[in-house]
C-alpha cells in the first residue's frame, strides 16, 4: 500500500540530487527558484499519476489519510501522527513570522556590470595602428591614470582598489574586456561612471569622466596597451556572427 | 475507496501541505555576498539621552561597530594618491528623537586642519557620491554634507549638488566634537532624526539610506597642509539605517496563522474520521 509514495518520495529526492549536485559537474549550478521549480513539476507529475484512477488515488492516498485520521493506530504511529499534527500549525507560524519580521539586510542590488552603450559608441573602430610604439604609449598612460584603481598587473587590485564599491574592473578576468569591444571600453573611459545608464547604478561610481582630462587618442592607446597587458583580445564583430 | 469532491479537497489540501514544507526550505536562502567588510551602518535604539556629546563616553561601548575602507579621492582632480586614513570604525545609535554617529580612524598626528564628513542622499533621487555630480542618463538629487573640522571644533550643516555648487546652509542643524588621542580620533556627529529643513537628510526609522565618509589630514609637509580640499581619503556609498522600534503586531500574526493551521487540522481529521474523504 506505501509504494507510491515511497517511490514519489524517491523520484523526488533523485531529481533533487541530481538537478543539485549532479548537474553543476557538468553545466553552471542551477538557482535554487529554478530548482524548486523543477521539483515542484515533478511533485504535480507523480500527483496526475497517482490520481489517474480510483485505485491508484486508493494506493497512494489511502495510508496518508488513514495515518492523519488516527483510526486504529498504537505505539509508535500515533506518536508520529501527534507530531505531524503539532509541526504543522507551527510551521505555518514560523513562516508567518519569517515573512513579517524586519529585515535587517540592505536592499539586493541587482547592478548591470555591462549595461548597453549609447547608440553613437556601438561600432566605432580603433582608429590607431596596433604598432608596439602605439601599446607602449597606451601602457604608459594607463599606468599613469588608471594603475592607481585598476592595478599596475591590470588585475583591479591598485593602490585606491580597496576603498571603492562596486570594485575597480580586473582586466585580466575573461569575464570582463575579453567580452567587450574596443567601442565599449571607449565608451566607458570617456564617459566613465556618470555615463552610466540607471540599471549601471552611476551614482556609485569613481570612474572618471576621462573625456574632461584626456584626448581621444589618449583613451584609444590606453585601451590597447590594457588588452596588451591583460593579455585578452577584444571582442569582435566576427566572432559574433 | 476513495470518493469524488471529497478527495480532491483532501489531495489540494494534503499538496498544500507539501508546497509549504517545499517553499520554507527554499524561500530563505541568504543573499550572496563576497564582499569584505561591513555594508551598513545601523543606528541602534537607545533608551533616553545619546552620548552626543561625549566620544569617549562609555556608552559607545556596547554599541557594535560597522568597518569601511577608505581610498584617496582620484576621482576627479585634485587628485591625491596617498592619504593617511586607511578605514574608518562606524557606530550609531538614535532614540527616536535625535541621532549620534561615531566616527573613529586612525590619524598619527594632531593638526587644525584635521577633518571629518559625512554624506548623505537628500530627496528620492539617486545623488552620486561625488557632491552628487551630475549624471549623463540618471536625473540625480542633491546630497547633504556634515562637515567637521578640528581647529573650528564644530560641524557645519552643508550642501551640494554638483562640483562647486557646497555651500553652507541658512539653517544649521548639526553638531560635532571631536578628541584626538594616541594616534585616533574619535568624531561624534548629532542631529533630530527628522528636521524642517528640506536640505537635509530625513532619517526614518527602520528606512535604509546612503552614506558616504571623507577625511582630512590636516598634517603641514613643506610647509603645505597634506590633504585639502578635493585631496582626501573618501568611501563611496553605503547603507545606513536607524532601527525601527519592535514592531509587536507581528505575533499577532502569527498566533492567528496557528489558529487558523489549527483548526484547518482539526476539520481535516474531522472529515477523514466521519469517512468522508476515505
Amino acid at each position: 500500500m506505501k509504494g507510491p509514495i515511497i517511490s514519489g518520495a524517491i523520484i523526488l529526492a533523485g531529481m533533487f540530487i541530481f538537478l543539485k549536485f549532479l548537474l553543476p559537474l557538468v553545466t553552471a549550478p542551477l538557482p535554487a527558484s529554478l530548482i524548486y521549480l523543477y521539483l515542484a513539476l515533478v511533485l504535480s507529475g507523480i500527483l496526475i499519476y497517482g490520481t489517474m484512477s480510483a485505485s491508484s488515488l486508493e494506493a497512494m492516498m489511502g495510508p496518508v489519510f488513514r495515518f492523519l485520521s488516527g483510526k486504529g493506530q498504537t505505539g509508535a504511529s500515533q506518536m508520529a501522527r501527534l507530531a505531524v499534527l503539532v509541526m504543522f500549525p507551527l510551521l505555518v507560524g514560523w513562516q508567518t513570522y519569517s515573512r513579517l519580521v524586519p529585515s535587517d539586510l540592505p536592499p539586493a542590488e541587482n547592478r548591470t556590470i555591462h549595461p548597453a552603450p549609447p547608440g553613437e559608441f556601438v561600432g566605432l573602430a580603433n582608429p590607431y595602428p596596433k604598432t608596439p610604439e602605439n601599446i607602449m604609449m597606451g601602457k604608459g598612460l594607463y599606468a599613469a591614470y588608471c594603475s592607481p584603481c585598476h592595478g599596475a598587473n591590470y588585475d583591479g587590485k591598485g593602490p585606491a582598489a580597496p576603498g571603492f564599491n562596486p570594485p575597480p574592473a580586473n582586466f585580466s578576468d575573461p569575464g570582463t574586456i575579453a567580452q567587450l569591444q574596443e567601442a565599449y571600453l571607449f565608451w566607458r573611459i570617456k564617459k566613465g561612471g556618470v555615463g552610466l545608464p540607471v540599471e549601471g547604478m552611476p551614482w556609485k561610481s569613481a570612474m572618471p569622466r576621462w573625456e574632461e582630462e584626456l584626448p581621444e587618442e589618449f583613451i584609444w592607446k590606453i585601451i590597447m596597451g590594457e588588452y596588451d597587458g591583460a593579455h585578452q583580445t577584444p571582442r569582435t564583430w566576427e566572432e559574433e556572427e | 475507496m476513495l470518493n469524488g469532491l471529497g478527495n480532491l479537497r483532501t489531495l489540494s489540501l494534503v499538496g498544500l501541505f507539501g508546497v509549504l514544507g517545499f517553499s520554507s526550505a527554499f524561500a530563505n536562502e541568504p543573499p550572496a555576498s563576497e564582499e569584505p567588510g561591513s555594508v551598513s551602518v545601523r543606528l541602534y535604539q537607545f533608551e533616553g539621552s545619546l552620548p552626543s556629546e561625549d566620544p569617549n563616553s562609555s556608552q559607545w561601548d556596547s554599541v557594535p561597530s560597522s568597518e569601511f575602507n577608505l581610498a584617496p579621492q582620484v576621482h576627479w582632480p585634485p587628485r591625491i594618491q596617498e592619504v593617511t586614513v586607511k578605514s574608518v570604525k562606524v557606530k550609531g545609535v538614535h532614540n527616536g528623537q535625535e541621532m549620534a554617529i561615531l566616527v573613529e580612524y586612525a590619524d598619527p598626528t594632531e593638526d587644525a586642519a584635521d577633518a571629518a564628513a559625512l554624506e548623505f542622499m537628500v530627496g528620492d533621487n539617486p545623488a552620486h557620491f561625488a557632491h552628487g555630480q551630475e549624471m549623463l542618463q540618471v536625473e540625480g538629487g542633491p546630497v547633504n554634507i556634515w562637515y567637521w573640522k578640528n581647529e573650528s571644533g564644530k560641524a557645519v550643516d552643508m550642501s551640494a549638488k554638483g562640483f562647486k555648487t557646497l555651500e553652507t546652509q541658512p539653517h544649521q542643524d548639526i553638531q560635532a566634537k571631536g578628541v584626538w588621542e594616541n594616534g585616533i580620533w574619535k568624531v561624534v556627529f548629532s542631529r533630530l532624526l527628522k528636521t524642517e529643513d528640506d536640505q537635509d537628510v530625513q532619517v526614518e526609522e527602520g528606512e535604509w539610506k546612503n552614506v558616504a565618509f571623507a577625511f582630512w589630514d590636516g598634517a603641514v609637509v613643506d610647509g603645505l597642509v597634506k590633504e585639502k580640499g578635493g585631496q582626501k581619503a573618501v568611501s563611496t556609498w553605503w547603507y545606513i539605517r536607524a532601527e525601527p522600534s519592535a514592531d509587536n503586531s507581528i505575533f499577532g500574526w502569527v498566533i492567528l496563522g496557528l489558529v487558523l493551521a489549527t483548526a484547518f487540522e482539526l476539520v481535516i481529521v474531522r472529515k477523514l474520521r466521519k469517512g468522508q474523504a476515505v
